[in-house]
């Protein structure tokens, strides 16, 4: 699966492979596009995910089983992240919800469409209609403490101060588009669904007034927020409540897939956690053991060199009673200290939008 | 150098104010969850536990009540998470977190 937007990019940006996604990586350099994303406002091609319209008289119904949280008042308005699990209750795909006025668009996780729509397919027992519009539509994304000026310029301002989570049908040019305040990063976060036959005339006049930024930074925008990126942070047998992802499962719902296998985990004594760690010069690959006083009580979940804490940040699965912020670990050779999320507070939190 | 045992004793002293945080927040706002459900790192408003800027103004009132700390910052990063919040009403458990004032 190839981004619609991959002739628009320019000279010189690096692509790779995530998931079944080619995507791009970075277009210049970790620091530029980390810069415009904390500071000012980036541009993202989100084309790496899929859009997968779920319609038929059974939707609601199939969504309700199939999606952690409660959709079943979701509207047109608005949009809602979710995750969806398989029945061990292990995560298959983190989705944003996009409300329609028939069903829900579901855009999955950058690289995670094909496996979600896989998943998709064996649970519709309702027979609900799954359309992959991907073909059609693609997404790009704003984020950024000034990416609401972005919104003001290019398409209108009153969109850029709707509530977090709303969604709007509206048009850009001419063309209908579908307009959603959510993101990934902490900072004020916008997406468009655009279609692809005018996604790089939209891309080219977005980034005339905001920075192109990779799939390697945004990853660690989201990590230093604590925002999940399952792909890097589930392993085949980590449950929703070891990865820390609780918040994405709205426990209090009767049923959905995966929700006996999250309880029974919530109730576990000797629980495994997530923590976040801070230190050392080089990064450590996965799998590191993680020592406390010499005893070994984890191991590293995934870890990058952060831009904005210009240091080693990474993630660690420990033993519960060690999951605290502020603790002096070593991983490899490595001393580092546990942290308090989020690891870097995001612009976006100061600043108003006017 | 720190003993195994006096890191268990640190991590334990953080998470029983996590703990009584998240029991407070579940009372006062009435949420329909247990408070353990609550991780320590998720984000309290936005996106997380969806709170919004009327809560905020509960919790103040709370924090104040609970634990004696008056918080008249509008500071939004003091809830950023469970965590982050048990620095400022035990600012004692922050000494070693650098993200604290991040």
């Amino acid at each position: 699966m190839e981004s619609a937007l991959t002739t628009a990019h320019p000279e010189g940006t690096v692509h790779g492979v995530v998931g079944e996604a080619t995507v791009p990586l970075r277009f210049s350099t970790p620091e530029t596009e980390y810069e415009a994303l904390r500071e000012r406002a980036a541009l993202l091609d989100l084309g790496g995910s899929r859009l997968i319209e779920v319609t038929g008289a059974a939707a609601t119904d199939f969504l309700q089983r199939v999606l952690a949280r409660d959709v079943e008042y979701l509207t047109a308005e608005r949009c809602m992240t979710s995750l969806v699990l398989d029945e061990a209750g292990h995560v298959v795909d983190q989705v944003v919800v996009w409300g329609r006025e028939n069903g829900v668009l579901l855009e999955s996780s950058t690289g995670g469409g094909a496996t979600l729509l896989a998943h998709l397919t064996e649970q519709n027992t309702e027979g609900v209609v799954l359309t992959d519009r991907s073909a059609e539509l693609t997404l790009l994304g704003l984020e950024g403490p000034y990416s609401w000026g972005v919104v003001g310029r290019l398409i209108d301002g009153e969109l850029a101060a709707l509530p977090l989570e709303s969604v709007v049908d509206t048009q850009w040019d001419g063309v209908d588009v579908i307009f959603g305040r959510t993101g990934v990063t902490g900072e004020y976060g916008y997406k468009v669904i655009v279609p692809r036959e005018a996604a790089e005339r939209l891309w080219k006049q977005a980034a005339e007034q905001a920075v192109p930024a990779g799939q390697e930074v945004l990853e660690q925008a989201m990590l230093e927020v604590r925002q999940p990126v399952f792909r890097l942070e589930a392993a085949e047998d980590a449950t929703v409540v070891e990865l820390g992802a609780n918040w994405l499962v709205d426990i209090t719902k009767d049923a959905f897939v995966g929700r006996d296998a999250v309880l029974a985990a919530f109730a576990r004594d000797n629980p495994v956690r997530t923590v976040g760690f801070r230190g050392g010069d080089a990064v450590p690959e996965p799998g590191t053991r993680v020592l406390a006083a010499g005893e070994d009580i984890g191991v590293v979940v995934h870890a990058v060199r952060s831009v904005g804490l210009g240091a080693t940040l990474g993630l660690a699965r420990v033993e519960g009673e060690f999951a605290a912020a502020g603790l002096r670990l070593t991983v490899g050779d490595e001393e580092v200290t546990t942290l308090t999320s989020p690891y870097v507070t995001p612009k976006s939190w100061s600043i108003p939008i006017v | 150098m720190t003993t195994i045992e006096e890191l268990r004793a640190t991590a334990a002293e953080r998470q029983r104010t996590c703990e009584a945080i998240k029991k407070m927040i579940v009372s006062r706002l009435d949420l329909p969850i247990e408070p353990a459900w609550i991780t320590d790192d998720q984000p309290l408003f936005g996106r997380g536990l969806e709170l919004d800027s009327l809560d905020v103004l509960e919790l103040y009132v709370a924090i104040e009540a609970e634990f004696g700390v008056a918080l008249y910052d509008s500071d939004m990063a003091v809830f950023g998470s469970v965590s982050r919040l048990a620095n400022s009403v035990r600012p004692e458990l922050a000494g070693a977190d650098p993200t604290s004032n991040a």
